[in-house]
């Protein structure tokens, strides 16, 4: 039919599709690779600095606030944060397959699986065990210590533990949402 | 080390003028936004860079850039599916989808192209790479190298696009082997 498209008129189509050439010098490469290292080594100590800020702040309220119930938060506090510093320092990222040397799928399913494990499975639980106990302990304290201020610490312990509710089921939804992509890929591979 | 570097640097110079083109279409086919898909042709060119540091002719240039374009790429939809979630197609949920769409046949060139770009840009990225190669025209066998897939998987996936093309670019929507 006149006017219809062959797949091979399309493949000339698709190479006819002309793009802006990029044009970058190889200073401009080294360039960018410094700012992409700087980027990864700020995001550590971002992370770590927090980390740091929340362990340095209970370690004060530890000696500022006398009710045990707070300093036993205090301590876990400390200590999640600590944890979470040595996480970061020994810990690399998900280390990914070589590029060139990784044919697609293994890279694609390694790509999957990085994305699951991150939503799911010991980091989630880790970091929620981790990091939720001395907070909540702290809190629970503070009613104790300051019955005038119950209702607001009340309040803000709700809000803390209703959002970290909504973050477990979230996380685990995408990581079932990544494994079914897992499980398609393998089944597309076999037929 | 300065040996390496020279070596790195002059691949690097020789695929930025030799697939430059390709590299720019591909990012057409995995970014429809502008300002991101600027960002993407970067991010491939910086990343085949990085790996001619490790480039030792174990396969072919061309299988290595379109291998590391496409891990580039890949990633790079997977970081912006988390904003909208995984809804891509399968070839054979695209297959089964156009089979039942009546289709007219795009008045002009540039209608044709838009309409097999928002073909393209809804495939899951591994049948998103078997599209693109088979458009830029690579044989199977390669197509196998860059993918993993066997020759024989190729040849079949090969035959779901072109149904898909046939049936997306034919009046009526019929299949058009």
């Amino acid at each position: 039919m006149a006017g219809d498209y062959l797949p091979n008129d399309l493949k000339v189509l698709w190479q006819e599709l002309t793009t802006n050439p990029v044009q970058l010098t190889l200073d401009d490469l080294r360039k960018e690779e410094g700012k992409l290292r700087k980027g990864i080594r700020k995001r550590s100590v971002v992370g770590g600095g927090a980390a740091l800020i929340a362990g340095v702040l209970w370690a004060v309220f530890f000696f500022v606030f006398p009710n045990v119930l707070q300093r036993i938060g205090s301590v876990l506090t400390v200590l999640g944060a600590g944890y979470g510093i040595i996480q970061l320092r020994l810990r690399p990222g998900h280390v990914m397959p070589d590029m060139g040397e990784t044919e697609s799928i293994r890279f694609y399913r390694a790509e999957l699986e990085r994305q699951r494990d991150f939503h799911c499975a010991w980091w989630l639980w880790s970091r929620l065990i981790i990091l939720l106990p001395g907070p909540v302990v702290w809190m629970v304290g503070s009613v104790r210590a300051w019955p005038k201020a119950a209702t607001l610490t009340w309040w803000t312990l709700a809000t803390f533990l209703i959002l970290a509710a909504i973050a477990v089921p979230l996380n685990l939804r995408l990581a079932r949402q990544y494994q079914r992509r897992i499980d398609a890929l393998d089944a597309w591979q076999k037929g | 080390m300065q040996e390496t570097r020279a070596s790195q640097d002059e691949l690097y110079q020789r695929v930025a003028r030799e697939y430059g083109p390709t590299l720019g279409r591909l990012a057409y086919a995995y970014e429809a936004d502008e300002d991101r898909r600027r960002d993407l042709v970067q991010e491939i060119h910086i990343a085949l860079w990085r790996s001619f540091e490790k480039f030792g002719e174990r396969c072919s240039l061309r299988t290595w850039v379109y291998r590391v374009a496409h891990n580039v790429a890949t990633s790079h939809v997977i970081r912006q599916s988390r904003r909208n979630g995984l809804t891509f197609l399968t070839l054979e949920e695209a297959e089964a989808e156009a089979q039942h769409e009546y289709v007219e046949v795009p008045a002009d060139r540039e209608r044709a192209r838009a309409r097999l770009l928002a073909v393209i840009q809804r495939l899951d990225p591994i049948d998103r790479q078997l599209m693109l190669a088979y458009l830029d025209g690579l044989e199977a066998e390669e197509i196998g190298q860059i993918t993993g897939l066997s020759s024989a998987n190729v040849w079949t996936k090969i035959h779901r696009i072109k149904n898909v093309l046939s049936r997306r670019f034919h009046a009526g929507g019929h299949d058009g082997r």
